[in-house]
């Protein structure tokens, strides 16, 4: 049949196109622009997408089938879009679900240990601990009010030896969770980083600015404390009312003792006003 | 015979039913597992093996493909019975009821599968149903009602589609409107519940009536009505094309192929033409989610479910061209003596439209591997960066959108000739119009890189939609007018498509479903572990999101389904049918060789091209 002869130089024609197509890709995205390797097999497949319409517009038609026939090529044709769509979604990279479980383990934990009466003890003695060791911070922190201490003791944990300054730092580090944890980043920016969009103020400054009390009260009751030039946002009630019951008082006082340690006064921070 | 059939669909329903009750009540009660002591309150219960969240999420997947087919079937089929009566032609006016028949069955079964969800529910996750039926308790009496009224209406314009023809199709069209109306209605109100989920909003004064409603319009909850609406009319108009494929590759006759492939052609039209505007609503839903909360757009669109998004560009990406591609072989193959005519616009088009998906699925920033992060510059890499931003996702899908209008229109256009003198002038106007609109939407594109994200957002990118619709608007209606005094040089040929336009059909179909079930997947893990977000936390085993290649699974499990219970429900509808007329009654009779392809209304059959 002329039909197919010709049908076959149309395949090979456009294969041949449809294969320069995808090795030119290829050769952009790899070398040219270096892409990251799942672009460069993206770009590659969808070369090969673009040949395959090509050449079926003008591919010859099979001879019709029915019956039984007709729904075996059905569910093979079923079979073969979902196992390419399988195979694409585990090509891709993976999200491990183990990094989100060990996320959620820190917040759901505690509370499912609190209900389990064995561990209730262990819990109690470990936030008795807690609370004495921050309230301890905490005075440490208005005494010396010196934020290049804390930094040092934040950032070179057990370099210097001092027992209280580690202790600080792990306290920092436990705030840093916790801020990280309530995504207070969703509105907030600190060095830098956080709410793009400017919903609330910088808080790189705030340990000079507020009391660890005050920084408590404003956490546990958002209408307590106003920053300077966010009317708009404190009459919309913006910032959530919602840790109170979210968090525990631990987990608050280390939340302020990471926050009572941002004391970067070259970073204009809104003033909190009393309301 | 009625009462046989009857009879018939009855024992059809009793089998599904109890295969369905096994299904789930062997793996519940050989669980009833409660991870909570004595005394407290059970928070949530599992099954073992098979988890209960898995359970959870085949069965609210089914129940929400079910519910976007229930409503999308009924905006498609009066559709078709408006064309119908606007063009007198019958073939519309058999479609429409041909789909309404479906109605009943489908809708028992969506509300089957309701039930065992909400029963699922209330017994899998207590702690969350106790607070959900807490702030909505209002708005569950208002879904029972509109459930009755939907019904009723249901029924109405159902069982008086024959007896309300002629002077009384006026009151039918009426009927078939409010049965949309209610529909919608049952639609937005489930949503609130699921977008109150992702956004809610939480007061504590006030009445319960006042709560409820502050809690239903939440910030997510018209964008997703307005998405979804959509989404249900491309899903029922690319079933409707699925059906209509199947059918075709297993034709008899020659009557048959003739009439599906016909139904095919229209299945396809009302999906692409829902598919159009459907990224637009997609990315204001997604600015919605963006404003509510940072954190939650960053997960979607830059966080670990971003590689996510790559998956939903090539599903959509592969239903543009596959929309594309049936348009294609219908100009080929209806209209004898074009495919010489139309190669080179075709090809053009389809680089066109694989361009524009390149630059679409090229994301903005992505969590990859630390040392493919640092290869790629941080997060953002020079070139990534271009194209994966918001200006250059808008130009493109515009491009996408103004692409498969064109072949739309270039296939509505083939084998006539304009014969009024004012046709040449407003030919040349449509192309001018066509032109400029590409050269605003790219300039736009293009000029968006160098304005502050606030101007773009809020003026170019909604100028290049506003253009785009403009054209749609307004070439539309008039290529509609210049066809009706157009002379027709080459009649369009039924029934000859070659059996892959079928396969591109079900294609069609099984991408939009494998699309709906993996945006179910983005919108619940968009949540991460909250069942509500920031309010309640998921405490549950399975808090954690499951990994994608996993979740695929899943997917393509459901999406199998689905289309299973589509078929199953076609075939109790199909029983009645046979005796009832519609195009299978002559089918019978006149048996032709079955693979001599058939000619419709057309006295000239060529056929030479096959
Ligand atoms: C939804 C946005 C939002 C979130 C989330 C949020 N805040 Fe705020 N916050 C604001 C806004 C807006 C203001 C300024 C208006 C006001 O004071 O109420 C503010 C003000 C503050 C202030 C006073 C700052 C000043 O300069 O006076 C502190 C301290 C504060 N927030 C701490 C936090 C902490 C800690 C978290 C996380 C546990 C948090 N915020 C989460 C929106 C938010
Ligand atoms: C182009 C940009 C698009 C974006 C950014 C986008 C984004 C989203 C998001 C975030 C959701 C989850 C919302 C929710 O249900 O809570 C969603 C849902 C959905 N999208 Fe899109 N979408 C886009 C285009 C499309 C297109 C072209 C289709 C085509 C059919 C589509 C079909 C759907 C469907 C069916 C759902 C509902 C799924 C469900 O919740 O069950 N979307 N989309």
């Amino acid at each position: 049949m002329a039909g197919e002869r010709s049908f076959i130089a149309i395949l090979i024609k456009r294969l041949l196109l449809g294969g320069f197509a995808a090795v030119v890709l290829l050769i952009l995205t790899r070398f040219v622009f270096h892409f990251p390797p799942v672009f460069q097999a993206m770009f590659v497949l969808y070369a090969g997408l673009g040949t395959v319409t090509f050449i079926l517009l003008d591919a010859p038609a099979v001879s019709p089938f029915g019956g039984v026939k007709a729904l075996v090529a059905l569910v093979v044709f079923y079979a073969v879009l979902a196992g390419t769509f399988i195979a694409g979604a585990n090509f891709l990279p993976q999200y491990d679900p183990m990094v989100e479980k060990g996320k959620i383990d820190k917040i759901v934990k505690p509370k499912l240990a609190a209900t389990d009466k064995g561990k209730m003890d262990a819990l109690l003695k470990r936030s008795v601990e807690l609370n004495a060791q921050s309230q301890a911070i905490m005075k440490r922190l208005e005494a010396l009010g010196g934020a290049d201490k804390l930094k040092a003791a934040e950032g070179d944990k057990g370099g210097g030896g001092d027992a209280p300054k580690a202790a600080a730092g792990d306290l920092i580090g436990l705030g840093k969770e916790q801020y990280d944890l309530q995504e207070c980043y969703n509105c907030h920016k600190i060095g830098g980083k956080g709410s793009v969009k400017k919903r609330g103020p910088t808080m790189d400054n705030i340990g000079n600015l507020m009391k660890p009390e005050e920084m408590k009260e404003k956490i546990t009751n958002p209408r307590s404390w106003m920053a300077e030039g966010f009317e708009k946002e404190y009459n919309k009630k913006q910032m959530p009312d919602k840790y109170k019951e979210l968090m525990t008082d631990q987990e608050i006082d280390v939340l302020v003792a990471y926050l009572a340690s941002l004391k970067d006064a070259s970073v204009e921070t809104p003033k909190p006003i009393k309301k | 015979m009625e009462h046989i059939r009857n009879h018939r669909s009855v024992y059809a329903y009793a089998a599904l039913f109890l295969v369905l009750v096994f299904a789930v009540a062997m793996p519940v009660g050989l669980a009833w597992a409660e991870d909570a002591p004595a005394g407290a309150a059970t928070e949530y219960r599992d099954i073992p093996g098979m988890g209960s969240r898995n359970l959870i999420w085949i069965v609210a997947q089914q129940h929400l493909l079910l519910a976007g087919f229930v409503l999308g079937v009924p905006i498609f089929a009066w559709v078709c019975e408006i064309v119908g009566v606007r063009t007198g032609d019958q073939r519309y006016d058999k479609l429409a009821k041909e789909f309404t028949k479906l109605l009943t069955s489908s809708y028992a079964t969506t509300a089957l599968f309701g039930g065992i969800l909400l029963f699922l529910l209330i017994g899998l996750y207590p702690k969350l149903m106790n607070y959900l039926s807490d702030v909505f308790f209002p708005s569950f009496l208002v879904y029972c009602a509109l459930f009755l009224l939907e019904t009723a209406t249901l029924y109405l314009y159902w069982y008086g589609w024959d007896s309300m023809q002629g002077s009384k199709k006026g009151l039918h069209l009426f009927l078939g409107f409010l049965l949309n109306v209610f529909a919608f209605f049952i639609m937005i109100v489930p949503n609130s519940w699921a977008t109150f989920q992702a956004s809610p909003v939480v007061i504590a004064e006030g009445s319960m009536w006042a709560r409820a409603w502050a809690a239903t319009w939440n910030p997510t909850w018209w964008p997703v009505n307005i998405h979804r609406l959509i989404a249900n009319v491309v899903l029922g108009g690319y079933i409707c094309g699925a059906y209509a494929g199947l059918k075709y590759l297993m034709a008899q006759n020659a009557e048959e192929r003739v009439h599906y492939d016909w139904m095919g052609y229209v299945g396809n039209f009302i999906g692409v033409f829902g598919l159009l505007p459907l990224p637009f609503a997609g990315y204001w839903l997604m600015r919605e989610i963006y404003q509510y909360n940072q954190q939650m757009g960053i997960t979607l669109m830059g966080g670990f479910l971003s590689w996510l998004f790559i998956l939903q560009a090539m599903l959509i990406g592969i239903l543009f061209v596959g929309s594309n591609y049936y348009f294609w072989l219908g100009i080929m193959h209806r209209i004898p003596g074009s495919e010489a005519r139309y190669r080179r616009p075709i090809l053009a088009m389809l680089v066109i439209l694989l361009v524009c998906l390149g630059v679409w699925m090229t994301p903005h920033s992505l969590v990859a591997s630390l040392e493919e992060a640092r290869k790629m510059g941080g997060t953002h890499h020079p070139l990534l960066g271009v194209f994966g931003v918001m200006s250059a996702k808008m130009t493109v899908s515009n491009l996408m959108i103004l692409v498969t209008f064109m072949s739309f229109i270039m296939y509505w256009r083939a084998g006539k000739e304009e014969t009024a003198r004012w046709a040449k002038v407003a030919k040349a106007g449509q192309g001018v119009l066509l032109g400029i609109a590409v050269v605003v939407v790219v300039v736009l594109g293009v000029w968006g890189y160098f304005v502050p994200a606030i101007t773009r957002i809020n003026y170019f990118s909604t100028t290049q939609v506003l253009v785009v619709l403009f054209v749609l608007l307004t070439v539309t209606p008039l290529t509609g007018l210049l066809m009706k005094s157009a002379r027709t040089t080459t009649e369009m040929v039924w029934g000859v498509m070659p059996g892959r336009a079928g396969y591109v059909l079900v294609l069609n179909a099984v991408m939009v479903i494998l699309l709906m079930t993996l945006m179910g997947y983005a919108r619940s893990s968009s949540r991460v572990h909250w069942h509500v977000y920031g309010v309640m936390q998921d405490t549950s085993q399975y808090a954690y999101s499951p990994a994608l290649g996993y979740a695929a699974a899943i997917m393509a499990l459901n999406t199998f389904l689905f289309c299973l219970l589509v078929a199953f429900i076609f075939w109790v509808a199909s029983m009645g049918g046979e005796k009832k007329g519609g195009p299978t009654d002559t089918a019978h009779t006149k048996a032709k060789d079955a693979a001599s392809p058939a000619v419709g209304s057309a006295p000239a059959a060529s056929t030479g091209h096959q």
